[in-house]
């Protein structure tokens, strides 16, 4: 085996596994904003994101026959996953959290379980009426081109990726560059704002904040809004990712983006993108083992195949637990006196 | 300091009014009928021994507290039971028990929080730098996280925290817990200058009776939930009873 035919699997590993790294960033950053401000795993989390997959089904489903350029569909597509699926984050905290705000830990809780479980059959229910179950996205056809395909269309970096064999299609690149400006959103949000200064103020010492004026009600409610916004559109990047999915397609990469969450550091936002991204690659690089292993002539490493690829990242899940609880980059919960 | 330029003379506007308030902790009955005022212009020392209920006063006061009974007025409105972010936004500032300064926010973002009611970009600055002024160390730390910093400094941030808003009544929690006697020095001096020079009223709540019955102008006395005595700071500061429980005298 040889650099010429390592290289490129690396690359495609690494660069397959930051596209799918970056969704899982995205829906990690939901579950990791809520536990922020209330320490509550937001199990219908998964159910906000599927949700906003299911909306820009639709959208792009309803806008299919028409002739209007495809990326104008796709904004409006992420729009929308962002308002449907923001509002009902909002809407789950209003009716199923803020009552339970001063019951033990486990009640909520279980409650978020409930209400995954709710929504599953409700966003069944809605999709079941008009005959369908399994949806599958209706792209604009330049979404599918490869990236580069032609070489006369080839410069800098593309050229290099066509190259070395990186299989990228447009949507590929249309997700990586969504994922990016969100996060660069977020961030500015959060950290330069009056309104994500409080949102951190809430988070750090609820009763403070109200010292300071801080309507901590309104806050936890603005983090609903965004977290849920997030998985709106990760949810539409999802659906354009897998091309295929049905109501009940959110348990599984939400449990892996919660993993990514708890990777990097439950309540960290960089830890949540960090997480995601890490998480996006061991998936990636446990799905090709098998290739890696005819590649080097192992017939072990060939009968990992794709299908153990979740597998990889529960084993992280599990030793991050038992070395490092807190995280990658993740604080302590130990009150300094 | 000679008592002339230590205290402006306060008016006898009240401020504050406490009328016979109860307040509870679950079935803990922690306020068991108080009764007190405070002027537009004061200090007002509030000294008591632990578990008195004088932090649960201020707490009533603020907000974060709803008393079961009695009645609560500030600046002659009702504000019994009201959020304590609402009454915040009314000229009211509370530098909490234990300084509770934002850990993971830098100085500067504790501030902006502090300030998070005024919306004047311009006025946030203007008080960020007048806090600087009162306590330039912080202005060395600007960019550091609060938890990074020691007591003393955490102490600073709370307060210059606190003025963010420009209160016209400030209440203090214990300023001098924990600190060295030239921070604790530091920190009267600044009490004194903001009722001084700004008319700033202020209950000031502290096991340091000898330091509050100092630059207070009247002290209450509390003891088990109820106001033992009240009178002027220097009538206190004499009394028998109070110099043997709070003043260290033998």
């Amino acid at each position: 085996m040889d650099l010429a035919t390592l290289l490129p699997f690396l690359v495609n590993v690494i660069v397959g596994g930051l596209v799918l790294g970056f969704v899982y960033a995205i829906i990690a950053l939901g579950y990791t904003m809520v536990y922020g401000v209330l320490q509550l795993i937001n199990f219908a989390h998964s159910e906000v994101f599927v949700t906003g997959a299911v909306v820009g089904f639709e959208v792009f489903r309803i806008l299919a026959p028409n002739p209007m350029n495809g990326y104008l569909k796709l904004l409006i597509a992420l729009v929308s996953a962002m308002l449907i699926s923001g509002g009902l984050n909002v809407l789950i905290e209003r009716l199923a959290y803020r009552p339970l705000r001063n019951a033990p830990k486990l009640v909520p809780l279980i409650t978020a379980i409930g209400v995954s479980l709710i929504l599953q059959d409700v966003l069944r229910v809605i999709e079941g009426f008009q005959g369908r179950f399994d949806l599958t996205y209706t792209l604009p056809d330049a979404f599918g081109v490869k990236f580069c395909a032609a070489e006369s269309s080839c410069v800098g970096v593309g050229n290099f990726l066509r190259t070395i064999g990186v299989d990228l299609q447009v949507k590929d690149v249309i997700l990586i560059v969504v994922a990016l400006l969100s996060l660069t959103v977020l961030n500015y949000v959060v950290n330069r704002t009056r309104l994500g200064k409080a949102i951190r103020a809430v988070a750090q010492d609820r009763v403070t904040a109200g010292l300071m004026g801080i309507d901590s009600n309104l806050m936890i409610s603005a983090t609903f809004l965004i977290g849920g916004a997030l998985g709106g559109i990760s949810g539409v990047l999802y659906g354009m990712k897998v091309g295929t999915l049905n109501a009940y397609s959110g348990f599984e990469p939400g449990l892996v983006a919660f993993t990514a969450a708890v990777l990097g550091g439950i309540g960290s936002i960089p830890g949540a993108v960090l997480g995601g991204l890490l998480i996006g690659v061991i998936q990636k690089l446990v799905s090709v083992m098998s290739v890696l292993g005819d590649l080097v002539g192992s017939k072990n490493l060939a009968t990992i195949d794709d299908s153990y690829s979740k597998m990889g990242a529960f084993v992280v899940l599990v030793l991050i637990l038992i070395f490092k609880p807190t995280g990658l980059l993740g604080k302590s919960n130990t009150e300094k006196v | 300091m000679p008592e002339a330029t230590l205290h402006r003379t306060p008016t006898t506007t009240e401020m504050l009014a406490l009328t016979d308030v109860h307040t509870y902790y679950g079935h803990i009955h922690a306020l068991k009928g108080i009764s007190m005022t405070v002027n537009e212009g004061e200090i007002v020392a509030l000294i008591g021994g632990n578990g008195a209920g004088k932090t649960t006063t201020l707490r009533t006061v603020s907000g974060m507290m709803k008393p079961k009974h009695g009645t609560l007025t500030y600046q002659g409105q009702n504000a019994a039971g009201i959020p304590a972010h609402i009454i915040m936004g009314r000229g009211m500032s509370h530098v909490p028990e234990g300084r509770r300064i934002f850990k993971d926010l830098t100085v500067r973002e504790n501030l902006e929080v502090g300030g998070y009611t005024v919306t004047d970009k311009a006025l946030i600055e203007q008080r960020i730098q007048e806090g600087f002024g009162f306590f330039p160390r912080l202005k060395e730390r600007e960019h550091q996280l609060g938890g990074t910093m020691s007591g003393g400094e955490q102490q600073m941030l709370a307060i210059a925290r606190a003025l963010m808003v420009n209160p016209k009544l400030l209440l203090l929690d214990e300023p001098s817990m924990g600190l060295s006697p030239l921070f604790v020095e530091a920190i009267f001096d600044i009490i004194v200058k903001l009722n001084r020079e700004r008319g700033m009223t202020i209950l000031l709540v502290e096991q340091n009776a000898n330091m509050a019955l100092e630059v207070a102008h009247r002290a209450y006395v509390m003891q088990t939930g109820e106001i033992k005595l009240s009178g002027k700071a220097s009538d206190i500061a004499q009394d028998e009873s109070v110099r043997k429980a709070y003043l260290g005298d033998d």
